[in-house]
This record gives structure tokens, sequence and C-alpha cells, in this order.
């Protein structure tokens, strides 16, 4: 752990509701940095928040999720460094889009393939992230993606435990969650996703809802009422009310013609009403869509090697502490 | 005095918990008693301590450390109509009268030393007065008058409950789970992980592949399960504590952190929290004790600080930090847990990445139908890790796969098959010295009576006396010596 001393606070990047972000620069080495000043509340101590953040985070070591430096904590303030990236998504529709702040079909799929390879690293590892949208995704002036903020992010078990429905900022929020569920899990994440590459085609959120009836309202718009019998169980989901308009189901195709047929079709994956039927982060990366991807074919050929690699030290690893418990014993 | 008195009625009328705190009151004697030993072996050390603390304090601090031995010992005087080891453990305390005496002055006064560290802030002294004796008579007698009331919770399927609504959600989920599941059915393999691939080269024919049953259970994550444990597995190296730790620390011994995380086995099941949480607490527990040397009157502020952050990472609802003040009888002021999870943050590089043992015994359990019975005495069994310090130079995957083992092997459900072991990840041969280990705790005279009580429970199952008459009948066949030495004496 450095000293506060150790960086230069810069302008301020961001304030939310738990920390503020500020560009810094580190003293010795001239390198910038991103700080979270983290609001220490004096009461309740470390937020968990904060506890799962910086635990997690330095678990996911990938170059599609932003990297910890370093954590300062002194008496009353707590201090997330982490490296510096230029601009979040939404700031780069708004100064790089087109007219509405939509991006070129190009850029769109290699920023949604990067997501989706960084959401599917920390699914392996059993972490969901809860929190995707715009503001949480970093991008680089070299068009690298890296997943930021996991202040909501926490470790799951198999089976899944019960979390919190209080997660995902509303635009973003899958329906299961929206209806009461606290028994979601990875595909709570790509449900986000899907509304994040859908706005990026447009320029425009995908569900601006202004309180949880209405986004469900608007989901419902567009994908159909669901009922007892296409989601089996949803009458009982703890925030479930009978609608009373219901919805026909609309042509994702025709609703969002920039995006091309196979485009759709992963994107009605991502969409699925009913959490279970929603693809996974692993098969969505398999996905036609993202063949003609350049990185695709490379990463495809580099990712076995890495994989290779990594069984080869894995078995080093583990052959060595097997050995030693029992030794040890 | 007063201050106290008031407090506890208070208590006992607002918690109709099983561990009321009536009967933590009445735990601070016994409790007093255990740590006592201890400190009888160090006198000058506790004498020092004192400095810091007021003398005020040891009332308070007592009973505190108190709480455990004498739910415990209440625990033990009802077992003690069953056919158990219960009998003996009472015995033991009984047999120490004097013991008892002596330990709770010098309790006190440890207790109330300010930690070796820095961090910790030392404002402690202000409020506590009074005389600690009176405190701790009266206390005992209430105690023992409203201990007797302790009520179960309703039965679920093995885990405490939850709080709240959690609880019902919690129950739903878990019993979903176990609907879901079909008799096992061969598939067509997929790809093992890569661990076990390192082990056994191929998925063995004869295992059977469960993961395809789950997946229309999102719950059990079934696309990427398989890279989750794995990648657990690998974790486990990453946060093992040093098994031989005590060596470095010079006024704590193993029985000190038995008696600690006996308590905190309280504290726990009052506060309702998940299973999760307990393991991580004394994971990061032992992982702070391995880094830092602690003195005696600061391992209770340890322990209730690493609960405090193991609730903080793992429930949704954390307690209030009061409650843990309060569950520590006032030993500590809310700043001290502060600036103690301050310090024990930055010790551990806020690395909280446990594998928690929950997931593998879970993992084998579904290897073994979800049986409940096995499982929670599985759990019983696993958590015995957590009390006997023997355990810790193994994994929690090792634990686990003993835990159901042996419990497989009580309840008489036939063999370890290869299905079983895939699961778990160990062979026979492999889990045989951790299940050794854990006849031998089960062989000698109970110790960790907050724990005994808790899974002598019907919630349970009675795990705890089942496998204890268990132990009696059979120990002679593992080769266990001198099952009549406590842990404590051949620790």
């Amino acid at each position: 752990m450095a000293k506060p001393s150790a960086f230069q606070q810069l302008e301020k990047l961001g304030e939310g509701t738990y920390a503020t972000v500020y560009k810094g620069r580190n003293r010795q080495t001239g390198e910038l940095v991103a700080l979270k000043e983290i609001h220490l509340d004096s009461e309740e101590g470390t937020p968990s928040t904060a506890i799962r953040e910086i635990s997690l985070m330095k678990e996911l070591k990938h170059e599609n999720i932003l990297s910890l430096v370093d954590v300062i904590h002194t008496e009353n303030k707590l201090m997330l460094v982490s490296e510096f990236m230029d601009m979040d998504l939404k700031k780069y529709m708004d100064t790089r889009g087109g007219d509405r702040g939509q991006l070129d079909p190009a850029t769109i799929k290699s920023f949604v393939y990067q997501l989706l390879r960084g959401i599917a690293y920390c699914h392996e590892k059993r972490i969901l992230h809860r929190d995707l949208k715009p503001q949480n995704l970093l991008i680089s002036k070299h068009g690298v993606l890296k997943l930021a903020d996991f202040g909501l992010a926490r470790a799951f078990g198999i089976p899944v435990n019960t979390f919190s429905a209080e997660v995902v900022t509303l635009w973003y929020r899958a329906p299961d969650v929206l209806l009461g569920s606290r028994t979601y899990n990875t595909s709570i994440d790509i449900w986000s996703i899907g509304c994040i590459m859908a706005e990026m085609f447009t320029g425009r959120p995908l569900f601006p809802g202004t309180t949880n009836e209405d986004e469900l309202k608007r989901i419902f718009r567009l994908l159909g009422t669901p009922s007892e019998r296409t989601w089996p169980g949803i009458s009982h989901l703890p925030e479930y009310k009978p609608q009373t308009t219901v919805y026909p189901a609309q042509d994702l195709a025709q609703v969002l013609p920039q995006i091309d047929p196979l485009g759709i079709d992963l994107l009605k994956g991502m969409l699925q009403l009913r959490p279970e039927k929603r693809i996974s982060a692993a098969d969505a990366l398999r996905h036609a869509w993202f063949y003609d991807l350049p990185q695709v074919r490379a990463q495809a050929q580099l990712l076995q090697q890495q994989q290779l690699h990594q069984q080869a030290q894995m078995a080093r690893t583990y052959g060595g502490t097997v050995q030693g418990n029992q030794t040890g014993y | 005095m007063p201050v106290q008195r008031a407090k506890n009625p208070r208590l006992v009328s607002n918690e109709n918990d099983e561990n009321s705190s009536s009967t933590r009151v009445t735990r601070a004697n016994s409790k007093a008693a255990a740590l006592g030993v201890d400190e009888l072996a160090m006198p000058s050390k506790g004498l020092q301590s004192k400095k810091t603390g007021a003398t005020a304090n040891p009332a308070r601090k007592r009973a505190a450390l108190g709480d455990v031995s004498n739910v415990a010992k209440v625990e033990s005087v009802a077992e003690g109509k069953k056919p158990l080891g219960a009998k003996a453990g009472l015995v033991s305390k009984a047999a120490q009268p004097t013991g008892i005496q002596k330990k709770t002055t010098t309790t006190t006064t440890a207790t109330r030393t300010a930690l070796a560290t820095k961090e910790v802030n030392k404002k402690v002294e202000t409020k506590r007065s009074g005389s600690g004796a009176i405190g701790v008579q009266k206390r005992k007698v209430s105690g023992s008058s409203s201990s007797a009331t302790i009520k179960e919770e309703t039965p679920e399927e093995g885990e405490p409950l939850r709080k709240k609504v959690h609880t019902l959600e919690a129950e739903k989920k878990i019993k979903s789970d176990v609907k879901h599941e079909e008799p096992p059915r061969k598939e067509s393999v997929p790809p093992a992980p890569e661990v076990e691939e390192d082990i056994e080269p191929a998925l063995p024919p004869e295992v059977l592949v469960l993961e395809s049953e789950d997946n229309d259970d999102p719950l059990m994550v079934a696309e990427y399960a398989n890279e989750i444990f794995e990648y657990l597995r690998d974790l486990e190296c990453k946060s093992v504590p040093n098994p031989g730790y005590m060596s470095h620390q010079d006024e704590l011994e193993w029985n000190t952190r038995g008696i600690l995380i006996d308590w905190l086995i309280e504290v726990h099941t009052r506060f309702h929290l998940l299973p999760e949480t307990l393991f991580l607490a004394v994971n990061i527990i032992d992982r702070f004790l391995s880094a830092k040397v602690v003195q005696l009157d600061r391992l209770q502020l340890v322990g209730i600080t690493a609960m405090f952050i193991a609730s903080k990472y793992e429930e949704v609802l954390s307690p209030h930090i009061s409650n843990f003040v309060h569950v520590a009888d006032d030993g500590f002021k809310e700043s001290e847990i502060l600036s103690a999870e301050r310090f024990v943050l930055s010790v551990l590089n806020y690395d909280l990445s446990y594998p928690n043992p929950m997931n593998f015994l879970r993992r084998i359990s579904k290897a073994d139908s979800y049986d409940i019975q096995s499982r929670t005495m599985g759990k019983y069994l696993m958590e015995i890790s957590l009390l006997d310090h023997r355990f810790m130079a193994h994994r929690p995957s090792h634990v686990a796969a003993a835990a159901m083992y042996l419990a497989r092997m009580i309840l008489d459900r036939g063999h370890w098959d290869a299905t079983l072991e895939y699961y778990a990840g160990y062979t026979e041969e492999e889990i045989e010295p951790v299940v050794h280990l854990m006849i031998d705790y089960l062989a000698r005279p109970i110790v960790h009576e907050a724990f005994f009580k808790k899974y002598a429970s019907k919630k349970f199952l009675k795990a705890s006396i089942l496998t204890r008459q268990w132990a009696k009948k059979n120990w002679r066949h593992f080769g266990i010596e001198n099952p009549e030495l406590s842990l404590d004496q051949i620790s």
C-alpha cells in the first residue's frame, strides 16, 4: 500500500453515490492513474461495496477489466488507484458517435466482443458484475474496452445464493430482477449487455424507464408481455403484478433496422425475458456475428495457446500443493 | 453494574433466538473458566496488559468471553441426559473450580489490555467501572435460569436461517435445487476441468456427468460450473494460513483460539448469518494471526472484527456494528472495531477471495443426490475444521471431501464411488488422513461446547450427538490413541 502523497490529485472525472473519481499522477513515475476516493461512513467503517470491489478486482486480471494498482486506506479515506482510461463509453458515444451518439457497426462489434470477453472471464471466476452500463465501461484511445466499477459485484456459489434485488441501474436491469427475483445469476449481466449493444446502435438507451413499473412496461412493450404460459413461475415473483395491457412481442429487426440479421439474433439471445433462456457470455462469444471480427481468429489461436500454458502451470501448482499438504500432515 | 443488569433483561425480552442474551450472560462464567487455564499459564502477561486497561472493565470483558463457555455449559447439562460424551466435557470443566476463579480475574485484566498494534485506538477505559466479581456472579445467576428456554428455529435443510425475507427465498432456492435433481444419468463426456485432468488425464468412464441435468436450472450455472470449481481449487492454495502460526504467538495457545471460535459460532448463530460467513471469518482470523502477533486481551477484538468483515463480504444485509459491540458485552468500542477492521484488511491486502468449503460440500452433495442427512452431518464435520487447529494445513476442498466421506460412512451410505470421487476431487486414500483427524476429534471429550450444542439440535439432525456416539463405538478401528485426553491436552 502506498501513501496518499505518492499520487498527485488532478481534475475530477466523475462522481457517484459511493465514490468520487479523480485523474491522478504517480509522482515517481509520472504515470497517469485514476483515483477513486470512497466516501467513508464513520458509522459502519469500510463499506461492503469497497471491500468486495477491492477483493474481487484483485482477483481479476484481464485485458478487458480495469486493473487495480493500489489501495490507500487512511483513517478518513479510502482510495483505489487504477490504470487511467481516456473516457467511458457514455462519453465516447457523446463525443465520437454520430448525430444521435450512435457508433459505427465495426466499433460496436468490437466493443460488444470485448465486453463479453471481460464478463465471461468474471463469470468463470464466479463473479457477477451487477452494474453494467455505458458509464462503467471504459474506453482507451486505442479502442480497448474495460469493465470498471465493481462496487456492486460479488462472488457467487453454486447453487447461487440469494442476493439483493437492489442492483443494476434501472435502464439496464433485467426483468427478473425488476420482478423482485433474488436468485438471479450470470444472466443478469447479459441482459445489461444486450441493452448496451442496442444503445450503441441507436445512440439512445433501449429502455429508459423512470420507475420500476415503467421500466417493465417498456420492456414488455418491445418483447411482449410475459404470462405464466410463456414464463412459468413468473406470477410467483415478489414484484409481479398482472399487467393491464398485454403487449405482443415486436420484431426486433424492424425496431432496430440498424442492426444486421446476425446481430439481431445475438441481441435476441441476450434480451430473453426468462433468465434461463438468455445466452451465456461464453456462448455469445462463439456467435457467428463475431466471425468477421479481425481479432477473433487471431485471438482464437492465442487463447488456445494461453490455455495450454495455464493448464501446464496449474498442473505444476496443483501437484505441488497437494504434496505439500500431505507432507504437512 | 446497574448498567449491565438493565441491559440483560432487555435483551432477553428482545430476542427469541436460541441464543438468548441471558444465555450469553451465563456463558460468561464458563468461558472465564475455560480461558482461565490459559491465563494461569501466563500470569505475568495478564498483569502487564492491565496497565492499559482500566480496572473497571474486568466484569464486562469477562462477560464477553464468558458468554461462550456458559452457553456451552448449559448445553452440556442438557445433553448430559443423553448418552454422549457431553458428560465428559462437563466433568472436566467442573473438575477445575479453582481454575475458574482465577481465570476470571486474569481474563478480565487481559481482555482489557490494549492490542499491541498501534493502529487500534485505546480510548477504551473510560466507561468501565464496577466490580468485576459481583457482576460475574449476578450474571451467572440470571443466565442459568434463562438458559433453559433455548429454542431451536424451524428446521431447515441444515443451513442456519437467513435473515428476514431472505430466509424463505433461500429455502426455496435450495429446495428447488433438490427438486431439480434427477437421478443421475450418463451423458456424453464434457470437457473435464483442467485441474482434474492433470490428475487423471480423461474423465473415467464410470463417472456420471451431472452437470447436464442442471442446464434448466439457472442457479446451478451449469455452463460455468467446471471452470468455477477449477478456479476455486486453484485459489485454495493462496488462502491457506500458516498452520504453525501459534509458535510465533507469545500470549496465545491453540486452545485459546478454540475458545474464541466456539464463541464466534454462537455469535454467528445468534445473528442468523450464512454458513459462508463463519468460514470466511475464521479464515480471516487465521491469516491475520499468521501475519501478526496478537495479545490475548485483543484476540476477541480480532475475532469480532473478522466476523464483521466477513459479514460485509458475504451477507446481503450485514448486522450493524453496534450488534458486534453488544455481543462482545461492550468490551470494545465501535471505534476500536473500525480501526481494527482497517488494520486487518490492510494486513490481508483486502484479499477475501477464500474458496469457501461450503461450495465444495454442496458440489459433492450433488453427487450424493443432495441427501439432506449426509450433507447436514457433513456440515457439522466440516465445521470441526474451524475449531480444531490441526485441520488448518488442509485445503477447504479436502476437508469438505473428508466431511462428506465420513458422514456417508457413519450413515452407511455406500462406498466412495467414481462419481463422488470426481466431484469431490479426492480419492479415498487422499481423504483418509483428514477423516482420521475428524474421528480423532470426535472421540475425545467435548471442549467446544457451543459448537456441540449448535449441532445437537433437531434442526441439524443432532449431528454432533450422532457422530460422537459413532466415534465412541468405533475409534478403536481407526487407531486413535488416548481418546480420553482432550484436544487441549494433546495440543
